[in-house]
């Protein structure tokens, strides 16, 4: 990894800062540290899976979102159909590997004993486990009647989320479990593996309650992409930009634009997309080339100021092209092959996953290019990049084009699945929630901004929008009804920013740090103190 | 071309593009020198323009406008100057610091027993009463929560990666515009102000200047004055010049940098503080989201002043408000914040260092 070398290159200047963290001594070291954030993550993933899983009939029984049977059905009433010896195979995977966890435990808190000795057989068992798991989950999904005899009126029939969701959560940790040391090694690709494969079977699973699937298409996945352009300019090349809606707006409107029958033109999507993409890159260019000879904070508020003044002029409807406060409608949703994506969400959930997968291969390319040392140099000491031949301007340019392109690219992507684009969904509240969803993943980290990008979405769009609904049947259930009666959706931002503050607080380098940013972040500490300060004044 | 930038080295910038990068250079230093003075002709054009469309006393109401709204910009934005100047933070919370205070205000004069319209049948002498006792007690409950929220989410992170604060600043101002929201609900909240502050006290070219409009922009003078002398003179003062200029060599010589820090955490919100009480006298409207269009605009004036410097960001404030108000007329008020933001663009764009700060060293 060439990063790992220029962190190594840095690491014997960094200065001895009182009350500096204890830097890794070594690359290696900083890579292992990054697999375990890696691993703990796929770890709390998993059973947040379980958990959701087992707690997901109580929701759905009253919200009547997809009615399943529950996991606790299966165990309490004694399987019957074909599904009982696979469920006794997982169950017994699953108590060999808790005995492999309590071993563990043991030989850790006692300091007696070898933890991990049993490796092998531990994959062995998980890997049986998971064959099981995947074969319980594709009978669920293919055969009408119930899998396991009959079981509850509430049961029949229909594939079941709850089943899914625990059995995945459990696939997971034995995945990760079992094979500790693969995943250890290979942390990046465990990561795209699952996050990929659980992605793409998503809608399948969860076919009933289409907001799930709008959950995901709309929000998740585009916040993902933004999140990954943004670490580009963010991450790669360590300039601030606050403004990074601004771009997306732009994609999305020259969307609107060229494919909707506001100017009468309707160029086909595909073409559109990457119209997108170029016209969202000149701006970026256009706007980077007289500011990005500025310093990091100066470059941040002209971002933000750029970021404000596009909706504005789109909202005031500028030229007469944009439509104005209600913007653009009536955009054509895309076809490939003849099939047309209509507003079924499901297409477009499926494309964002290919185009983001695709994104982070260019983007982790061109991070181990030429102008990807180019930007980590840039980042870490523009002068003494630009003594050894890198030239500052035109590397940031690059930065903050290819940043923006992706931004349009996603816009462009947005305004075809809605159908309409309003000033409204561009405002400063999504360049900081992308932003935001960079910093908390790992600056610099495209797996941990995937990473931001699912857990930021999950809390925004998902439980924060539901936290009303959930305690409430929550409270209903426990006998607290005084829960489903307090209005929570006046106290989401307070929860929102408790949630940011927290993350920060407790990981302020994200919750998969980058390796390079790690060490180069922490041996920039000593305060570049302002000159012209209070002094003048 | 974009190379001529200070961050290339003369030789090379001079290699790759020959002579016309040094004329471009030179022009560009021109450009800078000469800003100020662009600046301050550009403004005299619009009032100018004003005057010859709209006539005389729009445009000398407007510079009235522009002025008292300017007050507000200023008391808000040292507070961002001085804390950019002193841990170099974008302090996305000290918005909505300002408009927290503009509420505590509000609850602390409704729980005294008075309100600034009730005192305002008493006189100038009462209102000047209430008014001292409410500035206290809003900016020391401001000034303590500015600390606090220093003391919570910006201190443990001081050594952290750079966006770490930042983000975490992002997240405190979504707690108190989500306190406000919950507890002061979604609506414009009216304040009440003093019959007799709208009343006129002078009449400059067919202008009426109300008591509450020389009330505002005095205040905030005094504020700014105070303030100045305070950094200028105290040893308190002196150790904020000092932990701003480099912190490590404060710490050497004997500067407590976290006491320091939380003092200017303290002035800088108690500073916004009084800036909302006078925005609630001068409006008397407050509602839980009107810091974050007023913190970024007061950012702004600090940028334009020359972040870091006191006196800059009051100037910054002034010009800004006069450029709203002015553009406002010319162009629509919906563009306000375009052309806030656009004039903010080509001052980094022509003089990054804004209109009274100095050359600082570039860090990437």
């Amino acid at each position: 990894m060439p990063d790992a070398e220029v962190a190594h290159a840095d690491a014997p200047d960094i200065p001895a800062v009182p009350e500096d963290v204890p830097l890794p001594a070594t690359a290696s070291a900083t890579a292992r540290e990054e697999s375990s954030a890696v691993f703990w993550a796929l770890v709390v993933g998993g059973l947040v899976f379980v958990v959701a899983g087992w707690l997901l009939p109580w929701f759905v029984e009253q919200t009547a979102n997809g009615i399943g049977f529950s996991p606790q059905d299966v165990v309490s009433s004694a399987p019957t159909g074909i599904g009982t010896v696979l469920v006794y195979v997982i169950g017994a995977a699953m108590v060999v590997l808790l005995a492999g966890v309590a071993y563990d435990a043991y030989c850790t808190l006692t300091r007696r004993g070898v933890p991990f000795r049993y490796s092998r057989t531990r994959a062995a068992v998980a890997l049986v486990g998971a064959v099981g798991t995947v074969v319980v989950c594709v009978l669920v999904v293919s055969r009408e009647e119930p899998l396991f005899g009959s079981l509850s009126p509430l049961a029949t029939g229909s594939p079941d989320n709850a089943v899914w969701m625990t059995l995945t959560g459990f696939t997971v940790l034995t995945f990760v479990y079992g094979l500790r040391d693969w995943v250890s090694a290979h942390g990046q690709v465990a990561f795209a593996g699952i996050v990929f494969l659980i992605g793409a079977l998503f809608p399948l699973i969860f076919g009933q309650s289409q907001s799930f699937i709008v959950w995901g298409a709309s929000a998740a996945a585009i916040y993902t992409l933004l999140a990954l352009g943004l670490n580009v300019v963010v991450g790669f090349a360590g300039l601030l930009d606050l403004g990074y809606a601004a771009f997306f707006a732009i994609g999305a409107y020259t969307c609107g634009s060229l494919s909707s029958s506001v100017h009468g033109l309707h160029f086909p999507f595909w073409i559109v997309l990457f119209i997108g993409l170029a016209v969202a890159a000149l701006f970026g260019a256009a706007l980077g080339a007289p500011t990005l000879r500025l310093r990091g904070d100066y470059l941040a508020i002209v971002t933000l100021g750029f970021g404000e003044i596009i909706p504005d002029a789109a909202n005031n409807n500028l030229f007469g092209a944009t439509g104005g406060p209600e913007g653009i409608t009536g955009i054509d949703h895309p076809s490939i092959f003849g099939f047309n994506f209509g507003i079924d969400a499901r297409p477009y959930f499926w494309a964002l996953l290919v185009i983001i997968a695709v994104v982070i291969l260019l983007l982790r390319n061109i991070q181990r290019s030429r102008l990807g040392r180019a930007w980590a140099a840039i980042r870490e000491d523009e002068i003494a990049a630009a003594a050894t031949g890198v030239n500052p301007v035109s590397t940031k340019l690059l930065a903050f084009a290819i940043g923006a392109s992706v931004s349009g690219f996603a816009g462009a992507f947005f305004g075809a699945e809605l159908g309409s684009v309003t000033p409204d969904s561009f405002q400063f509240a999504v360049s900081v929630t992308v932003l935001s969803t960079v910093v908390l993943g790992g600056i610099g980290n495209n797996t941990g901004v995937v990473a931001g990008g699912i857990l930021v979405s999950f809390i925004i769009f998902w439980m924060l929008a539901h936290l009303q609904e959930w305690l409430g049947t929550f409270g209903n259930k426990f006998g607290l009804p005084t829960l489903g009666t307090i209005d929570y959706s006046r106290w989401v931002y307070i929860v929102y920013g408790a949630i940011l503050v927290g993350i920060m607080l407790l990981r302020p380098a994200g919750l998969l740090p980058s390796r390079a940013r790690k060490v180069e972040l922490q041996s920039g500490t000593e305060s570049e103190s302002l000159a012209a300060v209070q002094g003048r004044a | 071309m974009a190379q001529s930038t200070e961050t290339v080295p003369a030789g090379a910038a001079m290699r790759s593009a020959g002579l016309p990068v040094a004329r471009l250079r030179e022009l560009s230093a021109l450009a800078s020198r000469a800003f100020p003075i662009v600046v301050v002709a550009a403004l005299i054009l619009m009032v100018a323009l004003v005057a010859l469309r709209s006539g005389g006393t729009t445009a000398a109401a407007e510079v009235r406008n522009g002025l008292t709204i300017g007050a507000v910009y200023a008391l808000i934005a040292v507070g961002y100057t001085m804390v950019y100047g002193i841990i170099e933070l974008i302090n996305f919370a000290h918005g909505d610091v300002f408009t927290l205070s503009a509420f505590y205000a509000l609850i602390f004069s409704q729980h005294l027993g008075f309100d600034i319209s009730g005192l305002g049948a008493s006189g100038a002498g009462g209102f000047f009463a209430a008014l001292i006792i409410l500035l206290v007690l809003t900016m020391a409950a401001a000034g303590l929560t500015g600390m606090l929220i220093e003391r919570v989410a910006y201190r443990r992170l001081r050594n952290s990666p750079r966006l770490a604060p930042l983000i975490t600043a992002v997240g405190v101002s979504f707690i108190i515009e989500g306190f406000l929201f919950a507890t002061q609900g979604a609506t414009n909240v009216r304040t009440g102000k003093a019959n007799w502050l709208l009343g006129e006290a002078v009449k400059v070219g067919g202008v009426s200047i109300s008591w509450r409009d020389i009330f505002v922009f005095f205040s905030a003078l005094v504020f700014m004055f105070l303030l100045q002398s305070f950094v200028r003179f105290t040893r308190l003062g002196k150790a904020m010049r000092a932990t701003a200029q480099d912190r490590d060599a404060a710490l050497l010589s004997g500067v407590n940098i976290n006491r320091t820090i939380s003092a200017t955490f303290f002035i800088g919100s108690a500073l916004a503080a009084a800036g909302g009480i006078i925005y609630s006298v001068k409006d008397d409207l407050i509602v839980w989201n009107l810091g974050f269009r007023f913190g970024i605009i007061a950012f702004t004036c600090a940028v334009l002043g020359g972040i870091g410097n006191l006196v800059g960001a009051g100037l910054g404030a002034f010009l800004i408000g006069l450029i709203q108000v002015f553009g406002g007329q010319l162009i629509g008020s919906a563009w306000d914040n375009a052309i806030i933001f656009a004039m903010l663009i080509i001052v980094l764009v022509f003089r990054p260092v804004g209109l009274l700060g100095l050359r600082v060293p570039d860090r990437a």
